[in-house]
């Protein structure tokens, strides 16, 4: 009888075994190695034992009574070290054994990235029953800590198992969302949240930087300098095929061992199976694949023929209890391919669907899988799916349902929700008073005073009441944001405080967004709403700005940009007008003085922004936010110091103006002006918030527009000091910046609110003082100067051209 | 084909663009999804904004100048009857390769 | 009831079960009455039992209904349980009804009954939330009493250990190795007390507060030779009435899930057998003898979420 040798017992080779033995049970005399000192076992059903869902005994595919029944010589726990392909020998540390036909099923490798600390005790790799079972005694410590590396498949499951098990457990993740390979953000958003609700802790975006600790792992550094404890540490980041045994005999090796489309490498009595082989280009981690292979090879070691084997599609499904997650198929680029967004807000459920040539080639679910295996065989199959393309994502079941409901983001607010943010007033209390009879907008505004001030839950009032009295309720037609949403600006204004949406994902998907992320209408808008209401919790994204926030100067009609920088009340000095002066020499710029008193350098090519900007910062000066939906600038007259009419410090106090609310973000540009007596030089009646000084103190107006409208500002408050004077500005400001639409200059919003609204509000002392320490906090992240930020070397880079194809040789 | 590497696919931001520069002319190489890019010509058929400017949407981007929305599949302006030139583009071990020849060709035409 | 030895029983056919009674009691004109129940050889109290009904408020399963709430009774006098003197002749001492809601509307209240706790090893649990910590409302542990101790001062926070997972998730699970792991001095505990399988469920009831229910079984005195969870939610399973046996573990036929994550689930579709009719019904079912899967008696129970009957557990003793 031949002698077969296998190198590894796993899920593979264990396949191709029962194969072989169920057709030809006497071809092959059977020895089988393993590194582990156990049999066969299914792998793919390890983080279910890792969180005690499973255990060890039902996983065991291949038991001891297996092997003998058909004489398989085990040598498990006995790693091959060696094979002489000459002698066709395969070696161990202790022992030779000869083969006639070598199978390989070395299986894979976890990868460790490579960072100080890595070797130490406590760092685990997520990969064999044994790094499960280190795994579940790190969590028998009572309150112990596990950090999980790597967001994906492999470490999310081990994460909710080590949760389960009692650790504290937090996930670091290097993409912006979980699972970016199978999932879009709106879906790694879901999940994040689900996973989050188990008290798993995620840091996405995060990069390792070393793993601590003296005699074992303590701790894990971020490369912000985050530090958190950890006595075990789970690396799962990936994996690479195990290929050094194949490597050191001389097979052919890419990033695994090469088989054609039989299994064989490159020397004919030597196969390989599995996660260790490479195919066409391509690597297989996923059980169905490795399976097709162990097939085929079953029928090559018998010298059958059979279709070779092929790569196909694949699924995927995340083992964590009450995570509905499946994902199928390929979302990566290809020219012509188009996207299908399903999400019911209110039920949790996003789905994707990827259609290219009028066939379906991806598909993500979220909440509902339940069409996920129907799905997947359209994407197997190719079917042409051009006749149900329209209904396609309500899956086979599909009778004539409807379309998603645009009530559905509101019926998903749970009763304690605030909807009215003047007055107090929950969901909860509305559909009470609907129930008691009030059927429409005057009724609640009664009943409840929900609506009855600034107007601005005016819309989801009315959608409240349209969700409860259905067709009873005629909902007045309002401007949406765009053709992503059904909600207007102020609809998702309030839906993002109401629900704590605190990232672009959330909003797309609690909101029910029909476009995969938003269009260059929404994507600013949302990006403001969501940094003015929650400035510690999200990250200003610079993608969803236009081109001049983004690059922090004005692009002209040329492509070329111009740079203003800061001058603090309109005040300048021999030396920054030298910087200036010699900056608009060197980048070739022209020079413009502008209606705010300030200096702008017009003509700078794009690449040059970063230099110059170091130029103009040496002297001390900072971005003037020319460009900005936000503080431009504090005009001012010269005041007490030098003219005869003077009444107060008009320059001081534009300084301290401009000095407190620099670099804020606000719905539209923000632009003030200081007069020293009402003679107005500063023309500070037509600014969005104006002061006019007067012998007893200061007259605070508001909502002046000197562009398309002409607008006189409206009398806001008189205040005696300068102290006064700063906290009702700044709290106008904020007040502005927490309710108005995305660019409404002040006056269009004061339109919308009436005036009488703002000075009740703003007269309330605690709510002022509440508007003034949200605006500083605010503040304490943004007020930096984005030229400094920017002047480095690393971001110069991204100024530039990212390649240069102009001097490539022609082919 | 001729596929040149033009640079690490980190260096693009999600929902961002870069340009690129090439004999014919300044092409933007647009990130739509994490490993989704597409190639374009960098020059709005309007008033020849850069598009590598423009925000990124699905898979379009808006112009920056004046809201011109471009498939970056088919090069079509939304509702204009206008295209711009487009050109394979793939990622590869986290690096981004366009079609020398492509760039060449359009070059020459 | 002979029948039930008649049946191929099995392994282990001398070893007694944790728990002797098991009834379900269900709303008829503002009165809970006699829907099914299983009662082993206690003719005595069977006949009782089958005599009797309760309003809201009144005796055990009223309790469960007017508090809503499950409740725990670990002794009978002075509680409001109506059968004493029944039980007493029965060897009952101690009695768990659990209230089955859909939305605001009581669907049916489970009970269940346990013997002198001589000897017999097992536990079930009610977790209720308070401040965002599950505690323990109250417990049965027959002889496992150093194990009730320890439970009495554990607390789980949210995605912690059975109780914990069960709740975060809104999902039944069946914990298999209750002794390992699990970071809690509870883990040990349990080992010690042979406490090895531990099944979960949510007891959503009006009003929005948490309650989880914890069945833990030892090999000795088992609670369940055979459990399963089914998931019946149209999210997983599509629009018509069907579940998919997504997790269970039988001692006959060993692992009843799906061993390649593959959605080749075992399903069953509305009326099909005991879990179909449950399913169809989104009534609980006791039942005894040939409809037990070779074993002598099962219970199945509806677990709804939202209004909708989302996943129904079954175990077999």
């Amino acid at each position: 009888m031949q002698k077969l040798v296998i190198i590894g017992a796993g899920m593979a080779t264990g396949r191709m075994l029962e194969h072989l033995f169920e057709a030809a049970p006497d071809a092959y005399e059977v020895t089988v190695f393993n590194a582990e000192p156990r049999g066969n076992y299914n792998r793919i059903m390890l983080s279910p034992v890792l969180s005690g869902e499973k255990s060890y005994e039902e996983i065991v595919t291949h038991d001891d009574a297996w092997y003998a029944d058909n004489r398989v010589t085990c040598r498990f726990g006995e790693p091959v070290v060696g094979i002489d392909r000459a002698a066709r020998m395969v070696r161990t540390e202790t022992d030779e054994v000869a083969y006639d036909k070598l199978v390989l099923g070395t299986g894979s490798a976890p990868f460790i990235i490579p960072v100080p600390g890595r070797d130490l005790p406590g760092v685990v790799a997520y990969r064999d029953l044994d790094d499960t079972n280190a795994m579940i005694s790190a969590s028998e410590a009572a309150g112990a800590r596990a950090v999980v590396i790597g967001g994906g498949l492999l470490g999310l499951e081990a994460a909710a198992g080590l949760r389960l098990r009692g650790m504290e457990v937090t996930v670091i993740h290097l993409a912006g969302h979980l699972m970016e390979r199978q999932l879009d953000p709106a879906a790694g958003y879901l999940l994040q949240k689900d996973l989050e609700s188990r008290g798993i802790t995620m840091l996405t975006g995060a990069s390792t930087k070393a793993i601590l600790g003296h005699d074992r792992a303590e701790a894990v550094l971020l490369e912000d300098g985050t530090t958190i404890g950890a006595d075990l540490v789970v690396m799962a980041v990936g994996i690479r095929p195990e290929t050094r045994l194949a490597t050191d005999t001389g097979l052919e090796v890419a990033r695994g061992v090469e088989v054609d489309a039989r299994m064989r490498t490159s020397d004919p009595a030597i196969h390989a199976v599995g996660e260790c082989v490479e195919f066409d280009g391509q690597l297989f981690g996923l059980v169905a694949p490795l399976y097709d292979q162990a097939k085929v090879l079953a029928d090559t070691l018998m010298e059958r023929e059979g279709d070779g084997f092929a790569a196909r599609q694949l699924s995927t499904k995340l083992k964590v209890t009450g995570c509905d997650l499946f994902s199928a198929g390929d979302f990566a680029d290809g020219p012509g391919r188009e996207d299908i967004v399903f999400r019911d807000p209110a039920r949790g459920i996003y789905k994707r669907l990827v259609i290219e040539d009028d066939r379906l080639v991806g598909a993500v679910m979220y909440g509902d899988t339940a069409d996920g295996n129907w799905f997947f065989g359209l994407i197997k199959d190719g079917t042409d799916i051009s006749q149900m393309r329209e209904t396609l994502i309500f899956g086979p079941a599909y009778q004539g349902g409807s379309a998603a409901d645009p009530l559905a983001a509101v019926a998903a607010l749970p009763p304690e929700a605030e909807v009215c943010g003047c007055n107090g007033v929950c969901k909860g209390q509305i559909v009470e008073a609907i129930a008691d009879g009030a059927g429409d907008l005057g009724q609640i505004k009664a009943k409840t005073k929900a609506s009855a001030s600034c107007g601005s839950c005016t819309g989801l009032v009315e959608q409240i009441l349209a969700c409860e009295l259905g067709d009873d309720f005629q909902m007045p037609s309002s401007q949406p944001v765009c053709g992503c949403t059904d909600l207007t600006h102020e609809d998702v204004r309030r839906l993002i405080k109401a629900r704590e949406l605190k990232s672009q994902p959330a909003v797309w998907q609690e909101l029910g967004w029909t476009t995969p992320n938003g269009c260059h209408v929404c994507r600013p808008a949302v990006n403001f709403y969501l940094l003015a209401d929650w400035p510690l919790d999200y990250d200003d994204d610079p993608q969803s700005r236009f081109v001049n926030e983004r690059n922090h100067a004005n692009i002209q009609k040329d492509g070329t940009y111009s740079v203003m920088p800061r001058m603090w009340g309109g005040l300048t000095n021999a030396e920054e007008l030298r910087a200036i002066a010699d900056a608009a020499e060197k980048y070739g710029g022209e020079l413009k003085v502008t209606g705010g008193q300030r200096i702008d350098i017009l003509g700078v090519k794009k690449e040059d922004l970063p230099d110059i900007w170091a130029d103009l910062n040496a002297v001390g000066m900072v971005s003037g936010h020319a460009y900005t939906k936000g503080l431009r600038t504090v005009k001012s007259c010269v005041g007490t110091d030098w003219c005869r009419f003077g009444t107060q410090d008009s320059t001081g106090l534009a300084v301290k103006l401009e000095k407190r609310l620099w670099g804020s973000w606000t719905p539209h540009k923000v632009k003030l002006g200081v007069s020293g007596c009402p003679r107005n030089c500063a023309e500070a009646t037509c600014k969005d918030v104006g002061v006019i000084c007067v012998d007893s103190g200061y007259q605070i107006g508001v909502g002046g527009a000197a562009g398309m409208d002409l607008k006189e500002i409206q009398r806001l408050h008189e205040a005696k000091t300068e102290e006064e004077t700063v906290e009702w500005i700044v709290a106008f400001v904020q007040l502005y910046r927490e309710n108005a639409k995305y660019l409404d200059r002040p006056y269009k919003w004061i339109a919308k609110v009436g005036l009488d609204w703002v000075i009740e509000t703003l007269s309330v002392d605690a709510g002022r003082a509440g508007l003034v320490e949200r605006f500083d906090l605010s503040q304490s992240v943004y007020q930096k100067d984005p030229w400094a930020e920017r002047a480095t070397p690393e971001t110069k880079r991204h100024y530039e051209p990212l390649a240069d194809l102009t001097l490539e040789a022609a082919e | 084909m001729s596929w040149t590497d033009i640079g690490p696919l980190e260096d693009i931001p999600l929902r961002g663009a870069r340009r690129i520069k090439t004999r014919a002319g300044c092409v933007a190489v647009f990130r739509t999804g994490e490993a989704e890019v597409f190639a374009t010509s960098n020059t709005c058929a309007h008033l020849g904004g850069p598009l590598n400017e423009g925000i990124v949407h699905g898979r379009q981007v808006t112009c920056p100048l004046h809201n011109w929305v471009y498939d970056l599949e088919t090069g079509e302006a939304r509702g204009e009857d206008a295209r711009i030139a487009t050109y394979p583009v793939r990622v590869e071990n986290g690096r981004v390769l366009i079609d020398a020849q492509a760039l060449i060709a359009a070059d020459a035409a | 009831m002979e029948t039930a030895f008649d049946t191929p029983l099995p392994i282990e056919r001398s070893a007694r079960t944790f728990i002797e009674v098991a009834e379900i009691w269900v709303p008829e004109n503002g009165r809970l009455v006699m829907s099914s129940g299983a009662y082993g050889t206690l003719d005595g109290f069977a006949d009782v039992s089958s005599a009797e009904s309760f309003a809201k408020g009144e005796g055990l399963p009223g309790r469960a209904w007017a508090e809503a709430r499950p409740v725990v009774l670990t002794q009978f006098d002075g509680t409001g349980f109506k059968r004493t003197e029944a039980a007493r002749e029965a060897g009952l001492t101690s009695a768990v009804a659990v209230p089955l809601f859909a939305g605001a509307t009581l669907k049916a209240v489970l009970v269940v009954l346990c013997a002198d706790s001589d000897g017999r090893t097992g536990a079930i649990e009610v977790w209720a939330e308070t401040d965002g910590i599950l505690c323990l409302d109250n417990g049965y542990y027959g002889a496992a009493v150093q194990f009730g101790e320890v439970s009495r001062r554990t607390s789980f926070a949210r995605g912690q250990g059975l109780p914990g997972g069960v709740w975060s998730s809104r999902t039944p699970m069946l914990l298999r190795d209750l002794g390992s792991g699990h970071g809690f001095v509870r883990g040990e505990s349990a080992g010690a007390a042979g406490l090895t399988t531990g099944l979960g469920l949510p007891v959503p009831v009006p009003g929005g507060k948490n309650y989880v229910l914890t069945l833990l079984s030892a090999p000795g005195t088992p609670l369940a030779r055979r459990f399963e969870i089914w998931d019946a939610r149209a999210a997983r399973v599509g629009h018509e009435r069907a579940a998919k046996l997504v997790d269970g573990i039988c001692d006959r036929e060993g692992p009843l899930w799906d061993p390649e994550n593959a959605g080749r689930e075992r399903r069953v579709n509305a009326w099909q057998g005991t879990v179909g009719q449950v399913l169809g019904t989104g009534l609980p079912v006791v039942e005894s003898g040939t409809d037990a899967a070779g074993y002598a008696s099962m219970v199945a129970l509806p677990i709804h979420r939202g209004g909708e009957l989302a996943h129904i557990v079954a175990w077999y003793f």
